[in-house]
């Protein structure tokens, strides 16, 4: 039965490919392309210093030059190549974020759902005060006790990052507790976790997929708020945000600097949301209220 | 209603002991704090009187408790930079953002209810299209480099507003602006799709059938009705003004709550931020607990 239910969800989903929102989806696969590539396409090493090539404007101004298309920073470092170091670093964490939240979010949010009772209790309201707290404030409170590194951030966002998950996937299960296909199971004798496992989980793939491309943009951005404020992926390991944070004070002279990674950053989360809203409405109308 | 309220100051209780275990262990996963607080030359005698004196020798539990205690009076350390109390050090910063935060926030919700209540009410209209791009460049843009861009336009080309600091109302400009556009997205959307459901109700085509002014309908009858929704939504857009005041405080260098945070980043001051985040948690669990009750007062089908 259920089987049969998620087949002709796949078939929905492949005809709904046909009619693709082509522009972020371009974006986000360039994005994905040019991370497993960086060490080929880039120009120069990401952190190789030229002092006599220092505040080079981009190509298009009238000094600018065309080894360094889009400038170079304080230190002569070539932005185009920081910039495409920096996608993988974006990609990188945004993923294992992902990844790691998603499956401790749904683990606890179909266990909780299936079982009911004190457990489920219990976790709905730590899940209710970790979506009240503010994920950056963990993520820097994590970064001065162990020390700013790609791990601590992967962590950090992680820490908070499971919540939505478990609160969205909870109330999906409930729902389909009460569902004869569960119960038919049930009377044949399956286990628990063959119930979970085969019976419910095919049916909430859909809501679990909408909330994963949708929070590619939010976990790009804080990624990017933290390497900002210093507590994120520590230098000289170029991120985007880290990228803006070196720019910040020479603004008025170097715009660059700061511009392209910024550009970089609202043009990936812009993807991102677009594409999360666009498989939304076509694989589940009935999250429009997110 | 009272036994609902006692329910949920529990649990509110709970969720701090759990905050401040977790705040509290992380402190101890940071290293030896001696070996940061002892000067260069102490030998080891040294360190061990140290120890004995600050109870690091004591048992976890044990040390949970005194600085449970501690707590209790007001005391939260004292930072590893200045040796300052860290009680002091806050107690300087928090009116600051105070200013900015509640400032940002009566500027977001007054604008977010124009635009919302706007796009709502021009549904499906070049105005509700462009008030929709504003809310999804808004949650794409990093908050930061709107500050940035906003100093180089307004303080440094047209030289109008000052670059950073605090003093002058016209401090005030700049900050405010870009803290409030933080949180106009999520705010606006949530005013246009809850109003758009309160303009398609029964009471409002009375309402209108009456003769009633288009005014009178959209700004008294339904938004009163629209504004309940939203209440849920005070609890997410506080935390995220307390995440974009760290961000934008420290752009504009505002000598307040957030940047005391970053500056302890950089300089891995673990009790200044730990007080911090503690005071955030209870903030936060404070005004979740007020939205709560309010709620629960405003629409009594609510209830445990």
């Amino acid at each position: 039965m259920e089987r049969i239910r998620f087949g002709i969800k796949v078939t929905k989903l492949w005809k709904a490919l046909w009619r693709f929102p082509v522009i972020p989806l371009a974006i986000l696969v360039v994005l994905v392309f040019v991370a497993i590539f960086a060490d080929v396409i880039t120009p120069y090493p990401p952190n190789e210093m030229s002092l006599t090539h220092r505040l080079t404007p981009p190509f298009f101004m009238p000094e600018g030059s065309p080894s360094h298309l889009l400038g170079t920073d304080n230190l002569g470092r070539d932005i185009l190549s920081r910039m495409l170091f920096g996608a993988r670093i974006s990609l990188s964490v945004s993923l294992l974020v992902i990844t790691i939240s998603s499956v401790i979010g749904t683990t606890l949010g179909m266990i909780a759902g299936y079982l009911g009772g004190r457990f489920d209790a219990l976790l709905m309201r730590v899940t209710d005060a970790a979506l009240a707290f503010p994920a950056l404030l963990i993520a820097l409170l994590l970064g001065v006790a162990l020390g700013p590194s790609f791990g601590t951030v992967v962590l950090a966002l992680s820490a908070l990052g499971w919540a939505p998950y478990s609160r969205m996937m909870r109330g999906e299960v409930v729902k389909l507790r009460g569902e004869d296909f569960v119960a038919q199971a049930r009377i044949i004798g399956s286990s628990t976790v063959r119930i979970i496992m085969k019976h419910i989980f095919p049916n909430v793939i859909n809501t679990l997929v909408v909330l994963m491309t949708m929070s590619v943009g939010l976990v790009i951005l804080i990624e990017a708020s933290l390497s900002f404020l210093g507590a994120g992926i520590p230098p000289p390991t170029p991120s985007w945000g880290s990228m803006v944070s070196d720019g910040r004070n020479l603004f008025a002279q170097a715009w660059w600097i700061s511009l392209f990674p910024s550009l970089a950053i609202g043009l990936v989360v812009l993807s991102g949301n677009f594409l999360g809203d666009w498989i939304r409405d076509k694989m589940d109308p009935k999250l429009r209220q997110l | 209603m009272a036994r609902f309220i006692i329910i949920r100051l529990i649990q509110a209780l709970i969720t701090l002991v759990v905050i401040s275990i977790v705040v509290f262990a992380l402190a101890r996963a940071s290293g030896d704090p001696l070996m940061l607080l002892a000067p260069p030359m102490a030998t080891l005698e040294d360190i061990e009187v140290m120890r004995h004196h600050l109870g690091l020798d004591k048992s976890m539990p044990e040390q949970y408790w005194i600085f449970l205690r501690n707590l209790s009076h007001g005391d939260l350390g004292e930072s590893i930079r200045n040796r300052q109390a860290v009680s002091k050090l806050i107690a300087a910063r928090l009116p600051n953002t105070v200013s900015l935060g509640l400032s940002a926030i009566v500027l977001g919700i007054l604008v977010s209810l124009i635009l919302g209540v706007t796009a709502a009410c021009k549904f499906g209209t070049w105005m509700d299209g462009g008030v929709k791009l504003v809310a999804i460049l808004g949650q794409a843009l990093p908050s930061f480099w709107l500050a940035i861009v906003a100093i180089s336009i307004f303080a440094v080309w047209l030289g109008w507003l000052p670059t950073s600091g605090m003093g002058s109302p016209a401090h005030y400009v700049l900050p405010v602006l870009t803290l409030s556009f933080f949180m106009l997205p999520i705010m606006t959307r949530l005013i246009r799709s809850s109003m758009l459901e309160v303009l398609d109700s029964e009471y409002i085509k009375l309402a209108r059938i009456k003769g009633l002014s288009e005014m009178l309908v959209v700004w008294k009858h339904a938004l009163r009705n629209a504004i309940i929704p939203l209440l849920t939504a005070a609890g997410i857009t506080f935390g995220t003004i307390v995440t974009g005041a760290v961000v934008i405080e420290t752009v504009f260098s505002w000598p307040g709550l957030g940047r005391l945070m970053a500056e302890a980043v950089i300089g891995r001051d673990f009790p200044v931020i730990q007080a911090a985040v503690l005071l955030v948690a209870v903030v936060v669990l404070m005004v979740n607990l007020l939205v709560d009750i309010t709620y629960a007062y405003v629409d009594p089908r609510i209830r445990f």
